[in-house]
Order: C-alpha cells, then sequence, then structure tokens
C-alpha cells in the first residue's frame, strides 16, 4: 500500500515545502534551509523511485483518491517517466543550489525558493501523470512559476521575456485542451493508457487527426523546437541565471517526453508520419540553432540558440526511431540536460562578475580571468557540448550516429554530422571572447560572484558519465525495450487498475 | 444547437484571434481571455449533444457526462490564475517602457 506512495513523494514534497516557505517569508535563512531540503529530499525520493523501476523492475502505478484507472487521477512511474522525472530533478537540485549561491537580487525576494519548488512540482508532475489533463494541468503550474521567476529578474528586461514566453505557453497549453477535448470526444477518456487501447482498437476517428496535430503544436513550443523557437532566446537573455539554467535544460525535455510518449503510445498508427515531420524539423534545427548560436552578441542567448541545436540532434533520433536511436536520444536528452544546465551557470556567474550584470561578449571579453575555474570548467562543458571525450557528449553524440548507421539513414547523418561541427566553432569563440582575449583597460570585475559549486558538481557527473556510461546505457535500454509495444504500458495500468477494484 | 455552438466556438475563436494581434496591450489580454472561452465551451461541447445523450456512447435516455464540466472548471480556475500573471506583466511593461503600445516592445532583440 505504501510503496505505490512512493510516486506521489517527488510531487508531494515540494508542494510542502513551497507551502512552508511562503510561511517563513519573513526568515531567508529558514527559508533557503526548507527549500535545499525539500529539494534534496525529493531529489533522494525520486532516486529511490529509479531504483525500483530499474533495479526492483517493476512499474509503480498509484490512483490518487482511491479511483482506479480510467476513472480517477493516475500517476504513473514506468521506465521513461522515472528517468525522466530523474533526470528534472537532479537538474532543478542544481538549479536550487546555484540559486541559493547567486548574488542576484531577485533571489532575496520572498517567493524566489517556494516558486522554485512549484516549478519543480510542475515539471515533475508532467512527467509523472498518467492522464492528458493533469498534463495540462502541471503544464500550466509549471509556465505560471517560469514566467513570475523571470518577471522577477535584475535584468530591467526581464517582464518583455515573461511575457513572450507566457503568451506562447498559453496558447501551447490552449493547443493541449483543443487536443484533450478532441479525443474525449471521440474516445471518451483522457488516461493514457486507455486512450491508446482504443485509438489503436479505432483509428479512423475524423477528431483523431486534429488532436494529433493540436498534440504535436503544443509539444513543439514546449521544446522550441525550430519554426516555433522564437521566444526561446529572447526569454534566456533576461532570465535569471538559476532559472533559465532549469528552463533551457529540463523543461524543454517536457517536449521530447510528450514526442515520446506520443510516438509509442498513443499514435501507433501514425508514428511513421510524424517521425518523418520530426526528422525533417530536428536537421534543421540542427543548423538553424548552430549558424544562430555563432552569430549572437551574449554568452546566454548563445547558449539558447544551441538549445535548439542540440534539441535538433533528439529530435533526429526519435525520428529515426529504432530501438537503438531511441536510446541515443534519450542519452542524448539526460547529458544534454546535465551540460546546458552547467554551462548557463558558468556564463552567468562570469557575468555576475561583469560591473553591471550582464553576459554581453562585448562587455564579458576578459572577464573570466579572474574566476579561472569557472573557465577549466567552461571548457570542459563546452568539449561535451561539441561531444569530445572524455565527456559524456562524446558517449551521447557516438550512440546517436551509430544508431543513425545502423538505421542506414545516411542523408540525415550527414547533415547533423557537418552541423555538429557547428558546435566546436561557437563553443570555441565564446571561450576565447571570455577567458583568452586580455581584459580591456578600465574595468574593474566584482571580487565577488556567485558560487561555482552547482555547476562544478554537474561538469563532474558529465565526466564521470563520459568515463562510466554503462549505467545510462543500459539504463536506457531498458527504456527502449519497455518502449517497445505500447501493450507494456497499457497492461501495466489497467491490470493495475483491475486489481484495485478488488 | 450542434450547430450554433460550433458557430459561436468558430466566431469566438476568430475574434479572440484577431484582438490578441492587436497592438495594444489591453485589447491583447482580452484576446486571451476570449479564445480560453472559446476552448471551455468547446470542453463542455464535448460532453453532450443536444444536452442528453453521451457523445461516445451514442445513447439516448442517459444525462450529458459531467467530467468536461468537472474540466472546464479546472480550465477556468487556471486560466484566472494566468490573466492576472498577464495583466500584472503587462502593468510592469506599460509602466517601465512608457508605452501601450506591444510594438514597441522589443528591446531585447539587438
Amino acid at each position: 500500500m505504501l510503496d505505490e506512495h512512493l510516486v506521489l513523494l517527488p510531487i508531494v514534497i515540494p508542494l510542502m515545502g513551497a507551502a512552508v516557505g511562503l510561511v517563513l517569508h519573513n526568515h531567508p535563512k529558514w527559508q533557503r534551509l526548507v527549500t535545499w531540503l525539500a529539494i534534496t529530499i525529493s531529489l533522494s525520493f525520486t532516486g529511490l523511485l529509479m531504483w525500483r523501476v530499474f533495479g526492483v523492475q517493476e512499474t509503480i502505478v498509484l490512483f490518487v483518491g482511491g479511483w482506479a484507472a480510467p476513472a480517477g487521477i493516475t500517476l504513473v512511474a514506468d521506465p521513461l517517466s522515472a528517468l525522466m522525472a530523474f533526470m528534472s530533478q537532479l537538474v532543478l537540485w542544481g538549479g536550487i543550489t546555484y540559486g541559493l549561491g547567486c548574488k542576484d537580487k531577485c533571489a532575496r525576494y520572498p517567493t524566489f525558493f517556494p516558486l522554485f519548488l512549484t516549478l519543480a512540482v510542475g515539471l515533475t508532475g508532467t512527467m509523472l501523470t498518467g492522464d492528458l489533463f493533469n498534463l495540462f494541468v502541471f503544464i500550466e503550474l509549471l509556465v505560471i512559476s517560469g514566467t513570475v521567476l523571470t518577471a522577477l529578474s535584475d535584468d530591467h528586461f526581464g517582464p518583455e521575456a515573461a511575457l513572450k514566453y507566457f503568451y506562447i505557453s498559453l496558447f501551447a497549453a490552449i493547443f493541449l485542451l483543443l487536443a484533450s477535448g478532441s479525443l474525449y470526444v471521440s474516445y471518451g477518456t483522457l488516461n493514457m493508457a486507455d486512450l491508446a487501447q482504443r485509438i489503436a482498437a479505432d483509428p479512423n476517428q475524423p477528431l483523431l487527426g486534429m488532436a494529433a496535430a493540436a498534440l504535436m503544436a503544443t509539444f513543439m513550443i514546449k521544446s522550441a523546437v525550430v519554426p516555433f523557437h522564437f521566444w526561446q532566446p529572447d526569454f534566456h537573455t533576461a532570465a535569471p541565471t538559476p532559472v533559465h539554467a532549469v528552463l533551457s535544460s529540463v523543461v524543454v525535455k517536457v517536449g521530447i517526453y510528450g514526442f515520446i510518449r506520443m510516438t509509442t503510445l498513443l499514435f501507433i498508427d501514425y508514428s511513421h508520419t510524424i517521425q518523418t515531420v520530426l526528422l525533417v524539423m530536428g536537421a534543421f534545427g540542427v543548423f538553424f540553432g548552430g549558424l544562430g548560436a555563432v552569430g549572437t552578441y551574449d554568452a546566454k542567448r548563445m547558449l539558447a540558440y544551441s538549445t535548439l541545436g542540440q534539441l535538433g540532434f533528439i529530435l533526429v533520433g526519435i525520428g529515426w526511431g529504432t530501438p537503438l536511436a531511441l536510446a541515443a536520444a534519450l542519452i542524448y536528452a539526460f547529458n544534454h540536460s546535465l551540460i546546458k544546465a552547467a554551462m548557463l551557470m558558468l556564463a552567468g556567474s562570469v557575468g555576475s562578475r561583469a560591473p553591471v550584470k550582464t553576459a554581453n561578449f562585448d562587455k564579458i571579453t576578459g572577464l573570466g580571468k579572474v574566476t579561472l575555474p569557472a573557465g577549466i570548467l567552461f571548457l570542459l562543458g563546452g568539449m561535451a557540448l561539441a561531444g569530445l571525450p572524455p565527456t559524456n557528449g562524446f558517449i551521447s553524440k557516438f550512440t546517436l550516429f551509430q544508431s543513425g548507421v545502423e538505421a542506414e539513414a545516411y542523408t540525415s547523418l550527414a547533415v547533423i554530422g557537418v552541423g555538429s561541427l557547428i558546435t566546436l566553432v561557437y563553443v570555441g569563440r565564446a571561450f576565447q571572447r571570455i577567458w583568452w582575449e586580455p581584459m580591456p583597460e578600465g574595468v574593474e570585475p566584482k571580487p565577488y560572484g556567485d558560487r561555482l559549486i552547482a555547476p562544478a558538481i554537474l561538469i563532474c557527473l558529465c565526466i564521470i558519465l563520459g568515463l562510466w556510461g554503462w549505467p545510462l546505457l543500459q539504463t536506457t535500454t531498458q527504456v527502449t525495450i519497455w518502449l517497445s509495444s505500447p501493450d507494456h504500458y497499457i497492461q501495466a495500468v489497467l491490470d493495475t487498475a483491475v486489481l484495485a477494484a478488488h | 444547437m450542434e450547430l450554433l455552438i460550433a458557430l459561436a466556438i468558430g466566431a469566438m475563436f476568430g475574434i479572440g484571434i484577431f484582438q490578441l494581434l492587436r497592438r495594444n496591450v489591453i485589447r491583447s489580454a482580452i484576446g486571451l481571455i476570449i479564445i480560453s472561452n472559446a476552448i471551455n465551451l468547446f470542453l463542455l461541447s464535448a460532453g453532450a449533444y443536444e444536452g442528453v445523450a453521451v457523445a461516445y456512447l451514442d445513447a439516448v435516455g442517459q444525462r450529458s457526462d459531467a467530467l468536461p464540466q468537472v474540466l472546464v472548471l479546472t480550465a477556468i480556475v487556471i486560466s484566472m490564475g494566468g490573466f492576472a500573471t498577464v495583466l500584472a506583466m503587462l502593468y510592469v511593461i506599460s509602466a517601465r517602457y512608457k508605452t501601450s503600445d506591444l510594438d514597441d516592445v522589443k528591446r531585447l532583440r539587438h
């Protein structure tokens, strides 16, 4: 009985932490302690959940309130959800740890950390929920927390960035509601397992195509896939560092999670069409993101464009659709989250040394001279982003290319091969501008900047996963075996429902 | 009734998107409100045809489905929170940028 409540803990603990944090708004030190404890405990329970799902090999299904699926609210920790939830919590932990040591004024705002925890609730809930409407609820929670956190930013233009993000995300939410309404009209259920079963039994409902298209639009806006990306670089230029380190690395993975669910569970009959669309957009995104990153004026903006490119690689992996390619896409997603969060934190921490906090290349030229450790970490992170050994970026690129060779998709392979070289250009350029070139006369960097603990831990994880990659490889292989047939998920949820009913 | 609701949803979507694309900050916020109400109407109409039979089951004599109404309630509450956030942000923006024209809100682009 208690076992299945394990899946509830990563959602409930940050929520309680946020509530306690709001009560303690007059006591910043206690609030910070509570926030950090809440995210640490919730991370360790997510780790336990990971172990239960992968070590003991059981899928944990919880019917909240005791109403069995398909009627009630379902939380499902299957291998895919558990991996994604763990990834999110890991980076969120890094983000909050960075936020505790950052010099931004907004981090001293009394609702900053409670909002960060509700962001964690929304993100983890999105990965763990088992029905479409709760997906909407959690995504809205995520978006509203993220927006307010951005609008709080020290940057004068924070509200503009937040407004752009919020308008476009509200549109995504509206598309998600459209999709759930159409699916409910056609199939009379919103539970994903039940829905998958009914769609497979009757794939010719007229509203099915519209639902699939609306879901695609939702997840593309969430992931900032190239034609839907326009809010993303602006947003990341102005957001506070701990916030956009989380938003650019794990929140964009919500869309990746959605695409994997769509192609392997919900719309199996149409998965080929969806995969083709993803393949084309991904290959386009690799180039667009890479070239955009080369041409920017701001380190954070460069990393935001780089996210577009890196997501392109993941989409190409999902687009190939073979088990190995899916595993490669998952490895890529996991590694990219760690690398990108660390890189954004490093860019932000160098920016915090500037006389006026900024990440504009012209203003932070040579500023890295005062923080050599950040330079070493940035170099390692840049190697990981470009996919050089001995980092985890090498492993993700290697498995992706290997899966492409196996899938015999040589055209797209050539395209992303060329695209991946661009990464080297922009990372090298950023390193050269910040750490190699001499500091201009008359610039006085601040003696203290943001603490480097969080990015250091994340970069260490990147190196460890690069040298000792088989646990991640084994885990993702287990996920792809699970994803190979939608029956696994359907049976796990509906059989537990039958058991619970008796 | 079905046709009427369909036309109403369509009209609200059209008006909402038109308003959303206006340059005035308040008009665009009102556009968002209208679109989300169109969606709520759509969800409501997913519950029943003619207020009697459940849509998918196609059975006569049953009460209309209550679930979409619950969904609409949740969606209304969430969108209320969303609009409060939007209006607060628009207030800050119009004070900082000294404008009510969304086309002037583009200082992040260089």
